[in-house]
């Protein structure tokens, strides 16, 4: 009941900011609708590749707007209040998750849905592709909260954006990562980028044959040491913040 | 049974000693103003009273419970109206009192808040956004939400700072009103805030508590005429104060 109370505070404060809305959602529909007039002569670009990477594109900006919003919280003291009430630090790091949920399960409806317009073919695999993409956002959202927990409201927008650049740098939305190099093409490789990309892609697709073990291996062990990573500092931080 | 009681409490951040062996009995019912200058420890006290901050020594009894055994059930009858104005900036004054009696698991909460609405004349900003309130009435709105529970212990960190002085005394009678009904600690660095609204007071300097009377016995207790001499007096060692460490009934 407290989780879903504080997810239903934290829904609200994000949506009723216009600007969340527009870099969440806007941003990336805008990107995928400009990148197919130009008939790029890529397969990165083709829609049943460009989509999958625009999803995870958009939870770029999901770290963003959780990051933020934990800064603030903690900026305006609301969580120094939060921390006389009975509420437990789980609930905190549950009802901060499931906030962020909506929008994801909106940002993927919209960015396929405006795929299947410009030539995607429809299928279920995509409501598929959209309910893992739940599972596939996790780690973006425990990343938030990592960075809100230790950095200020300003310094959190700066840490946020350069998750933005890795994600397209390295995820292989843009451009094939061996384009760069070896050494790059590896980096890619052990970075979660990529592999959140090549689930969604081989999901979406029917394809699983793209998702390969060391994709699994990297997602699964990213997602587990971010989230503990999130919650030990969050609890930590509920307290030193108190100092 | 005191409604708060500490023995040696004590907070040490690494080599500085911020707080030092303070007790307290504070009544229940009773207004207990803590008064210190910046870095005299009253924040550091607040946080550990309302378990935010473990001690590094000492005990906190609240309304007979032990802080370090039952923190748990502690928090279910405090609230604290933080120093800095802690609400929820983009919902709306209803929002953010339905938002904390959710936190509180408030029975019938509708009864509630609009019994909080009425009493804190919030009626005709409900709707609006908290972000969009003057700063006197995000006070206000804070100091609302601390109320949610019908707390037995009410923490006031500074609740008047900064504000105009007709939004000061507005607060000043909300704060009044709030006599006999809770134990409420308030911290201030207004001395006439102090003087008007405690029924005793609590001088703190360099983390220990160094006087604590009414009003008047800290005046006769400094030789002054006036409750700001007696507090500079008491605060900078000029006046006799109580023994070391602080202890007070």
């Amino acid at each position: 009941m407290r989780t879903m109370n504080f997810a239903r505070r934290n829904f609200k404060e994000l949506i009723r900011d216009p600007l969340s809305l527009i870099f969440a959602i806007a941003l990336p529909l805008f990107l995928l609708f400009i990148f197919q007039q130009f008939n790029i002569p890529s397969d990165s670009y083709k829609l049943e590749n460009f989509t999958p990477g625009i999803v995870v594109f958009g939870f770029s900006f999901i770290t963003l707007f959780t990051a933020m919003l934990i800064s603030k919280d903690r900026g305006t003291s609301l969580l120094i209040r939060l921390g006389t009430s009975p509420m437990r630090p789980a609930e905190y790091i549950a009802g901060y998750m499931i906030s962020i949920l909506p929008i994801i399960i909106l940002q993927n409806i919209l960015f396929f849905v405006l795929a299947i317009i410009m030539g995607l073919k429809a299928s279920v695999y995509i409501i598929l592709a959209i309910l893992a993409s739940v599972v596939v956002a996790l780690p973006f959202i425990a990343l938030g909260i990592l960075i809100g927990s230790v950095f200020s409201e300003k310094a959190s927008s700066g840490i946020s954006s350069i998750v933005i650049q890795l994600v397209c740098f390295t995820s292989g939305m843009y451009f094939p990562k061996e384009l760069i190099g070896e050494a790059f093409a590896r980096v890619c490789e052990i970075l979660p980028f990529e592999s959140c990309v090549n689930i969604i892609k081989g999901i979406a697709n029917n394809d699983m044959g793209i998702i390969s073990v060391r994709n699994l291996i990297v997602f699964a062990a990213w997602t587990i040491v971010i989230l503990i990573a999130a919650v030990v500092v969050f609890k930590r931080k509920m307290t030193s913040d108190n100092k | 049974m005191y409604s708060i009681e500490t023995k040696n409490l004590t907070k040490k951040f690494k080599e500085k000693t911020a707080v030092d062996g303070v007790n307290l009995h504070i009544k229940d019912g009773e207004l207990f103003a803590l008064l210190g200058v910046n870095g005299a420890g009253k924040t550091t006290t607040i946080k550990m009273l309302s378990a935010i901050l473990l001690p590094t020594d000492g005990s906190i009894t609240i309304e007979g419970m032990d802080m370090r055994k039952e923190p748990n059930k502690i928090k279910e009858i405090l609230n604290i109206s933080p120093q800095e104005t802690a609400i929820a900036p983009n919902l709306t004054v209803r929002e953010n009192l339905e938002f904390i009696a959710g936190v509180y698991q408030i029975r019938k909460p509708t009864i509630k808040i609009n019994e909080i609405i009425r009493t804190f004349k919030l009626e005709e900003l409900q709707k609006q956004k908290a972000k969009t309130l003057s700063g006197g009435w995000q006070r206000r709105l804070s100091i609302a939400m601390s109320l949610i529970n019908d707390p037995k212990v009410l923490f006031l960190d500074e609740p008047t700072l900064g504000l105009d002085v007709i939004a000061r005394k507005e607060l000043w009678d909300i704060i009044g009103g709030l006599k006999g009904k809770m134990t409420t600690i308030l911290t201030t660095h207004y001395m006439e805030e102090a003087e008007a609204l405690s029924d005793r007071i609590g001088i703190m300097a360099d983390g220990r508590l160094i006087a604590v009377g009414t009003a008047e016995e800290l005046k006769d207790m400094a030789g002054t005429e006036n409750f700001e001499d007696a507090f500079v007096a008491i605060a900078t060692g000029k006046a006799a104060t109580t023994e070391e460490g602080g202890e007070q009934k």
